[in-house]
């Protein structure tokens, strides 16, 4: 299974922003952040010790509606659990994240953003982690089709969403927590506590605990887990940054 | 009288204590959280601070069909939260719908009566037909048509904070977004409920009479009839909510709502007129029928609440999942320090951040198997695997009271 | 352009329902419905206030179903509606203070709105106010202004929102749209907007000079078979028991002053023939006709205010 392809920091004038491709999805997102910033007088009603998290998605062609909306919302709730908002700086200040579509199906009207929110979530924390916005755990998320014979699809194409009989978008933290859920379709519990297994060890792998307490990450069919994905997107970007460093003599 | 009034004040200012309404005001968090977990000295049972139980909805009731000009429409009380639905039933003529002619499948250009669509769509071939009762290619059409507009409203005054004649806000645009996902994922409407079918008229002795100007008459009827049948139009379901009282969990009561006014809506017979070329209905209601709905998905939510509010103070180090349980585990008999509360009021809603939504459905599918079909969790980590079947446990039970709630109405 | 903010129908829209019988004309089985009640005698209201908790005051409002839509409710055969009673809900939150961008007033700022539902007439309504939803805002602003104490709260605004569920009909649905010249129902509907928000406003505990009420009386003539029929005076008409009305007017009154706050006068009031012992020129006739049935409906409100109180005193004291 060919894994997604991320890039951070594309944008130079964001605080911090990630480009992300999901090639079995089809998704491409392009995601900036900025923070801390200024928000309008008008915010002032707002929690008074805490950062205000805003969430913005524009999808590729159309100009945004209610689905839209709705998106905002239950990343921007995810979101405010993670970010550290206390933190000196970010008290009443602002942290706007801009997630576009940039490739890939549109989204129709009615239709959830299922398939697309692992992308947008992904997109979310590079951009995050770009923008150096502290965050109480990292999370990586993925999304499975249940088709009529319970077979699981992960990460399933336009197609192979359409025709299955619930769609399952999970997000976990980088401590096991589940995050967040989002199910739709008919099914009972038992397909859903697959599903959750499932998902747990795509973005984990399987859990194997050594003698000293460690927690390794193993490596299975889902070939390598999405957490490390992300790790090593920021290694990468890591490496290059300090090339100047490290590589010298 | 002053004096009196001085005095009064003087012997009442010593007393430090608030009244409970203010303390609410004051100190929110603290004064739910005092109501939760009660000194373990006293006894007393954990209880929220409305008085319900952590897992007890609020009263819930339902009146159908009061509105004079919908076809289904219902009322829908959950505690203060005060939902109306109306649904109104408009018709889309399928030359008004621009894709038309080429996702039709079922047309037949062989038939002669239908010289319109042969001049707008010379391009159909007579062969060329999908068998039509496949059961995705019919659904797809609410979908593909947007035959279903359900639209919430809040700027009905319903709270204060909703500024009324502005747009909706982001809440209702959500909302209207959830119900709209909720009924095409359950597929609770039929499609076929919504299309106005035309006979051509070799069929009815009546039609044969109408319109007798149509000399096909000798084709094998019977062979043809099913052939000829074609869609003309179709029903548009305008599915509208005013939030007329908001004092949390909107999206049940509007669910409710929906449902029940779906359940209440009854379209007319109507059929293409082909003298004037339009869908003209029958005003019997001896004819109208009521929509089938597939199942009953009931909604259920909950939010979680909290102990620790300052956490976020402090960097705290945020254990692991299997710690967490572990900790869960040893933490059952001491004191608790999260709460899972169903169907939270306002108040409630406006001290916690993790949101849960089961929609569940007992009818469609085996008898007495609970079928979720909806599991919505954000916001937080509480809720996972072990809360979430308690939660749908929960949402099951659930379903049979709201079933039998809208059971006595209609 | 659709709109981004809601859920739009199919881009081509749509056609409301045309029904057999309403194209042919001879067809009309069911006949206008008439009028059960005396020319002086209302239809009842029911009132209530503090439905909606979360604002500082509530009332709902219904219209007793006239006699042919109890009928048609109660055994129904046509899924035309013959008439229909006004629904409505109003809130009242306030008084708060302005927004900061707001220029000082040094009185209360009074802010109505009027909004139908979309299902709540015949034919359906959008989703932004049309005119005449702004013009019943501004009647309804005029008729409540003059009541409310405002210097009692400076640099302060009162919102006060409705919603009608079901409004009133403009003319019977069998007659053709032009044959009455103006939206009567909206005279109806306002004098049902000025009941309830005066009984919201007393529930919201604001101080009022005395609670105003919406009354409604109207010029018909009725019998089209002979022209010599006198118009007649009526009051609390529904428009849909009626061939032709030629006038109507709606007052905000305020029974312990004897004082108009608002009154609306449509139509042509200068045929009216009111008896012989009848001196009054048409529209004083007209206007002593609202302010009777706004008496009538100030009997209602001061029952629903007078329990709007007792709920009050019981609040006040249970928090004691």
């Amino acid at each position: 299974m060919v894994g997604p392809t991320a890039t951070l920091t594309p944008l130079s004038r964001a605080d911090g922003s990630a480009s992300y491709r999901c090639p079995s999805t089809g998704s491409n997102i392009l995601g900036s952040v900025n923070a801390p910033v200024e928000l309008p007088a008008r915010r002032d009603a707002l929690r008074p010790e805490d950062a205000t998290v805003e969430v913005f998605v524009k999808p590729g062609t159309a100009p945004g509606g209610v689905g839209e909306r709705y998106i905002e919302n239950v990343i921007k709730n995810m979101l405010a659990k993670l970010i550290l908002g206390r933190e000196k700086g970010y008290a009443r200040r602002g942290v706007v994240i801009t997630l576009a579509t940039i490739g890939g199906e549109s989204v129709g009207r009615g239709d959830s953003y299922l398939t697309l929110l692992p992308a947008l979530i992904h997109t979310a924390l590079l951009a995050l982690l770009s923008a150096a916005v502290p965050l109480s755990m990292t999370f990586s998320a993925t999304v499975l089709a249940v088709n009529a014979s319970g077979e699981i699809t992960r990460e399933p194409s336009e197609k192979e969403a359409a025709a299955a009989t619930s769609l399952h978008a999970l997000a976990f933290s980088s401590k096991g927590h589940l995050l967040l859920n989002e199910s739709q379709g008919a099914f009972d519990f038992d397909t859903w506590e697959k599903v959750h297994a499932r998902a747990l060890a795509i973005c984990h792998g399987t859990l194997t605990r050594t003698s000293d307490g460690d927690v390794a990450m193993a490596e299975d069919v889902d070939g390598q887990p999405l957490e490390g994905t992300v790790r090593e997107t920021v290694e990468d970007k890591l490496h290059q940054d300090y090339a100047w460093k490290t590589d010298a003599p | 009288m002053a004096q009196a009034a001085a005095s009064a004040a003087q012997s009442a200012a010593p007393s430090l204590s608030l009244p409970p309404s203010q303390f609410a005001r004051l100190q929110p968090h603290a004064y739910l959280l005092a109501h939760l977990s009660p000194p373990p000295a006293t006894n007393q049972p954990s209880i929220r601070a409305n008085g319900r139980a952590p897992s007890q909805f609020r009263v819930t009731s339902a009146n159908t069909g009061s509105l004079t000009h919908t076809n289904g429409s219902a009322v829908v009380r959950l505690g203060d939260t005060t939902a109306v639905c109306g649904v109104r039933a408009e018709i889309l003529h399928t030359e008004d719908i621009a894709s038309w002619s080429v996702s039709r499948s079922t047309e037949s250009s062989s038939a002669p009566t239908n010289k319109r669509r042969k001049l707008t769509d010379p391009t159909t071939k007579p062969n060329e037909r999908i068998d039509s009762k496949d059961e995705d290619d019919n659904e797809s059409h609410i979908q593909d048509f947007n035959l279903l507009v359900p639209n919430l409203s809040l700027s009905t005054g319903c709270a204060p904070g909703f500024i009324p004649g502005a747009p909706p806000s982001t809440l209702a645009q959500s909302l209207s977004h959830q119900i709209l996902t909720l009924l095409h994922s359950t597929r609770l409407v039929r499609a076929e409920d919504l299309r106005i079918w035309y006979q051509p008229p070799n069929l009815g002795p009546e039609d044969l009479e109408c319109h007798n100007e149509n000399e096909q008459m000798d084709v094998d009827a019977s062979q043809e009839d099913e052939k000829n049948k074609e869609i003309k139009a179709f029903w548009v379901l305008y599915i509208d909510v005013m939030i007329v009282s908001l004092a949390g969990n909107p999206f049940d009561a509007a669910w409710a709502a929906v449902l029940a006014a779906l359940r209440d809506t009854k379209l007319p017979r109507a059929w293409w007129d082909v003298d004037n070329e339009m869908v003209v209905c029958s005003d019997a209601v001896s004819e109208a029928r009521k929509l089938t709905l597939r199942g009953l998905p009931v909604s259920s939510s909950f939010c979680v609440f909290e102990a620790d509010a300052a956490s976020g103070w402090r960097a705290v180090v945020i254990p692991d999942a299997e710690e967490e349980k572990e900790l869960d585990d040893s933490a059952r008999k001491g004191n608790q320090r999260r709460w899972i509360l169903a169907d939270p009021d306002g108040y409630e809603e406006g001290l916690t951040q993790e949101r849960i939504c089961v929609v569940v459905d007992k009818e469609q599918g085996g008898k007495g198997k609970t079928v979720i079909q909806k599991l919505e969790k954000v916001g937080g980590w509480t809720a996972d695997a072990k809360e979430l079947k308690a939660l749908v446990d929960i949402s099951a039970q659930r379903w049979e009271d709201v079933r039998r709630i809208l059971n006595e109405q209609c | 352009m659709a709109d981004r903010r809601r859920i739009n129908g199919p881009p081509g829209g749509t056609r409301p329902a045309v029904f057999a019988s309403s194209l042919n004309t001879a067809d009309t089985a069911t006949g206008r419905p008439q009028r059960q009640r005396q020319f002086n005698e209302l239809r009842k209201i029911f009132l209530k206030t503090g439905l909606i908790p979360s604002a500082s005051g509530s009332a709902y409002l219904e219209y007793e179903p006239s006699a042919s839509l109890a009928a048609a409710r109660s055994s129904p055969k046509s899924l035309i509606p013959p008439s229909s009673a006004l629904k409505l809900a109003c809130t009242v939150h306030g008084p708060k203070p302005l927004p900061r961008s707001a220029t000082f007033s040094p009185n209360l700022v009074l802010t109505t709105h009027v909004k139908y539902a979309p299902f709540a007439a015949r034919k359906r309504k959008g989703h932004i106010r049309d005119s005449s939803e702004r013009d019943l805002g501004v009647h309804l602003e005029t008729a409540l202004r003059g009541v409310i104490v405002a210097e009692r709260w400076p640099k302060s605004g009162l919102d006060i929102t409705i919603t009608i569920l079901e409004a009133e009909d403009d003319r019977w649905w069998g007659d053709a749209p032009d044959s009455h010249d103006a939206p009567w129902g909206m005279i109806n509907v306002l004098a049902g907007c000025i009941t309830a928000a005066s009984a919201a406003i007393a529930d919201a505990r604001i101080d009022c000079l005395d609670l105003v009420a919406g009354g409604v009386a109207a010029i018909v003539s009725d019998e089209s078979e002979d022209s010599e029929a006198k118009p007649k005076l009526m009051l609390d008409t529904d428009p849909a028991e009626h061939k032709a009305i030629l006038s109507a007017c709606v007052v905000a009154y305020l029974p312990s002053r004897d004082e108009i706050t608002e009154i609306w006068l449509k139509g042509d009031c200068s045929r009216a023939m009111l008896g012989a012992d009848d001196k009054r020129s048409g529209h004083d006739a007209l206007i002593d006709g609202a302010v009777d049935a706004a008496r009538g409906a100030h009997s209602v409100l001061a029952e629903a205010v007078r329990e709007s109180a007792q709920r009050f005193v019981g609040l006040a004291a249970g928090a004691q």
